[in-house]
């Protein structure tokens, strides 16, 4: 009887569908087919044209472009802070902390300052005490013209910068050129008026390399009394490879920055300008080929017409020890820098 | 059939309508859905005609599979109807030899094409069986034929039977109906198991 109810089954589906087609084509017939093409084709406007289904990258991009965007930005701040975070870490931590500008701050200092100022003339006096000065360094004459090298590091945002011979002479000091480049900064005395050119400067400007394990000597102003200090030429680049300096090894201080550096013949191989903090004896100096750069490109307003030459000769060559240092410290000077405090 | 008109029908709505033979419903369906389908077939080298009958065809599959009364939706009525008369065109299309591919194939919102394999093999099914059936009524012959199409479609009572082919008493149309049926069965299983 199975098969009774299948036939009876079959039977009466195939008279639904045929019941039901009739129905479809009488609904069929009664739509109205000129509003379907219009529709139809209202769809076909509608719809994005085909050309821009083959982009399925295109989609996307539509589709999470915002997304992308954030994602992007953070990628850069992040990029962006944490490589302006390593190069900040960099300079001021290692770099601050492992090379130290040889500047002496005078404010610290200021009772040992009093007891210079008992010692000054009036007129020298007057000038301190209106101007206390804030930061001390060395320098030295290039030629009898009252030029003189200091680095940069000390005269930098100086509103006035004195420079005080060994003797106790204090002149006003014009800042001719700054070499921030090489920290060298050229510093003239011929504006003021007490200055009397005077005798030509003993040590020569020797701009060769020095060899390794040569001799040296400097004399500086770490304090308010000149102060000799000795070494040796410890390698032939400075502080991370820097190929315009050397490493000394030489015992040098705050005031010492601006100091000349000479060779057993008295010749000037390097300018004083900074210590490594983190071991012992390694001090730095500018070599005298980069003072020599330094010096030519100076532009010739600053010189006001007439070149500023430096003698090549030593004429401490043959005088020991003792008689150079005496005829090299007229020469160095103190500089004060005063500006006005941050 | 009393027919409430209603303004907005719900997917639900018009499935109920389907399946119980309204009118409205159905009317409904064309108008909704109708120019979606045709848009299909003319932007792939489809004729109006075509469109017609393959909305047909979906219509049909959607109103056997609405008979199941644990039939329930998946997806938007509209999505499933466009993913039948898609997969239909793609049928009609290999079968005139042409490529397997729509060139312009998009729904319009976000909508996913349903998977609707299960439905259309049973829908393949049932065809078979209805030209089946049509053809084995055709083998039976008249009376038999009319008889069992009043019976069992037009749903006449065996009293009217009885009076249109002018038996004597209804026992004696349901004899005769009786022997209609087995032949229609014989006719109708022999092929059937082959």
């Amino acid at each position: 009887m199975n098969e009774e109810k299948q036939i009876t089954d079959a039977l009466e589906q195939y008279g639904r569908r045929l019941v039901f087609k009739e129905r479809l084509a009488r609904a069929q017939a009664s739509i109205d087919m000129d509003s379907m093409r219009q529709r139809a084709q209202m769809l076909a406007t509608d719809a994005e044209p085909p050309v821009k289904r083959i982009g399925r990258v295109r989609e996307l991009w539509q589709t999470y472009r915002s997304t992308f965007a954030v994602a992007a930005a953070v990628a850069i701040v992040t990029t962006f802070s944490t490589l302006f975070l390593v190069r900040y870490y960099r300079n001021t931590t290692q770099q601050q902390e492992q090379y130290s500008m040889l500047r002496r701050d005078v404010q610290a200092i200021k009772q040992s300052q009093n007891r210079i100022l008992d010692g000054l003339s009036v007129r020298r006096k007057s000038l301190i005490t209106v101007n206390p000065g804030q930061i001390a360094g060395t320098s030295f004459l290039l030629n009898s013209d009252g030029y003189l090298v200091t680095n940069n590091h000390i005269v930098q945002g100086a509103d006035s910068v004195y420079v005080q011979s060994q003797s106790g002479d204090v002149y006003k000091a014009r800042v001719v050129y700054a070499d921030k480049g090489y920290d060298l900064a050229i510093l003239s005395v011929r504006d003021d008026s007490t200055f009397r050119p005077g005798q030509v400067v003993p040590y020569g400007f020797d701009p060769r390399p020095s060899d390794l394990g040569e001799r040296v000597f400097t004399l500086g102003f770490p304090r308010d009394e000149i102060v000799y200090g000795e070494g040796y030429v410890s390698s032939g680049t400075g502080y991370r490879n820097d190929s315009s300096a050397y490493q000394v090894a030489i015992s040098v201080n705050p005031g010492n920055s601006g100091g000349p550096l000479l060779d057993g013949s008295g010749n000037v191989i390097g300018i004083i300008s900074g210590k490594q903090v983190s071991s012992e004896g390694a001090s730095f100096a500018i070599k005298t080929d980069f003072l020599y750069r330094a010096i030519s490109a100076i532009p010739n307003d600053s010189l006001k017409g007439q070149p500023l030459k430096l003698s090549r000769r030593s004429a401490l060559s043959r005088l020991p020890r003792t008689q150079q240092i005496k005829r090299v410290q007229q020469n160095v000077y103190m500089v004060k820098v005063f500006k006005h405090k941050e | 059939m009393r027919e409430t008109i209603r303004l907005h029908w719900t997917d639900e709505a018009l499935l109920d309508g389907l399946a119980s033979g309204s009118d409205a419903a159905l009317n409904q369906l064309y108008q909704r859905y109708f120019p979606m389908t045709l848009h299909l077939i003319l932007s792939n080298n489809g004729s109006e005609d075509d469109a017609k009958d393959i909305f047909q065809e979906a219509l049909v599959v959607l109103y056997e599979r609405a008979q199941d009364e644990t039939f329930a939706l998946s997806a938007q009525l509209k999505t499933y109807l466009y993913s039948v008369c898609r997969r239909l065109w793609l049928k009609q299309l290999s079968r005139r030899g042409r490529f397997g591919s729509l060139a312009a194939d998009e729904l319009n919102e976000s909508d996913e094409l349903l998977s609707t394999d299960e439905d259309l093999t049973e829908h393949e099914r049932r065809n078979e069986q209805f030209d089946l059936m049509a053809a084995s009524l055709a083998k039976l012959g008249e009376p038999c034929r009319t008889l069992l199409e009043d019976f069992y479609i037009r749903q006449l009572s065996m009293q009217d039977i009885t009076e249109k082919f002018g038996y004597t008493n209804t026992d004696n149309a349901k004899t005769q109906k009786y022997k209609c049926l087995m032949r229609l069965k014989r006719l109708f299983f022999s092929d059937y198991q082959e």
